[in-house]
């Protein structure tokens, strides 16, 4: 077994000097590229950076988990660990709110269908 | 012969009547009555009612057939438990969603009414560092 694995990577390390095309060609096919999420701030009161953050946050926890209360989880406890507590976080397709926030410290923006808000009060 | 459907006549009508008025009967009291459902909670009993009976007064007050105003039945919700049991109160409305908080001991409400659903949570008030 151990000869076949070596086997296998000598294999591999001769098939690199070679200029055959046929062992090249699979080599630069890049995966399928995911279109990016379009992302539109609604309204803000955060120091742009911060709000780059969420945004980068959030298009994880979306690429990550499939629920909603997940992402939320996800995005809520990322900004009490990089910002100190206790933030809030509500994602979803349809829904108002009426929320009291810490100053410079509020976000709600669309990741393509999807609205988030992320506030610190508390 | 004529008297036979003079009768079935009256009978049929006498039907409609009925089946009118329970129609009548029901959608006045869906209307009166909008189904209620605590989903989680961590709130004493009369600040449950007291969210619950807001929410439907403001349902009720609407016409209808109107859609509802999401950010209108938060801002009241959010208003009344700010007044009533001191700052600060945060409230989200609508048809979808998830939510992830942290709430004060006894201030957290998650319930349904008719086709919407309704968190409504209090966090501490720090002083400002003024």
């Amino acid at each position: 077994m151990s000869e076949d694995a070596k086997k296998n990577i000598a294999g591999a390390l001769t098939a690199r000097p070679n200029s055959d095309d046929q062992k090249l060609s699979p080599l630069p096919s890049p995966a399928p590229a995911v279109p990016p999420k379009k992302v539109i701030i609604k309204s803000a009161d955060m120091i742009p950076d911060m709000q780059k953050e969420a945004v980068d946050i959030a298009v994880a926890a979306f690429e990550k988990y499939n629920v909603e209360k997940d992402v939320a989880e996800q995005i809520k406890k990322e900004f009490d660990k990089r910002h100190g507590p206790t933030w809030h976080c509500i994602v979803g397709r349809n829904f108002g709110s009426y929320v009291t926030h810490e100053t410079n410290h509020f976000v709600y923006f669309y990741l393509d269908q999807k609205a988030v808000l992320l506030f610190k009060s508390g | 012969m004529e008297e036979a459907e003079k009768e079935l006549e009256r009978r049929s009508k006498f039907l409609n009547s009925l089946i009118q008025k329970k129609k009548k009967g029901i959608e006045q009291h869906e209307h009166e009555s909008f189904k209620v459902h605590v989903r989680a909670c961590d709130m004493p009993l009369p600040l449950q009612n007291r969210a619950l009976q807001c929410a439907r007064l403001h349902l009720e007050s609407m016409p209808p057939g109107n859609k509802l105003d999401n950010k209108r039945l938060a801002l009241a919700l959010k208003k009344e438990f700010d007044s009533s049991y001191g700052p600060a109160w945060h409230c989200i409305v609508g048809t979808s969603f998830g939510s992830y908080v942290t709430h004060s001991v006894g201030g957290f409400l998650y319930f349904s009414i008719d086709k919407v659903y309704i968190l409504l949570f209090k966090t501490a008030v720090e002083p400002l560092d003024h």
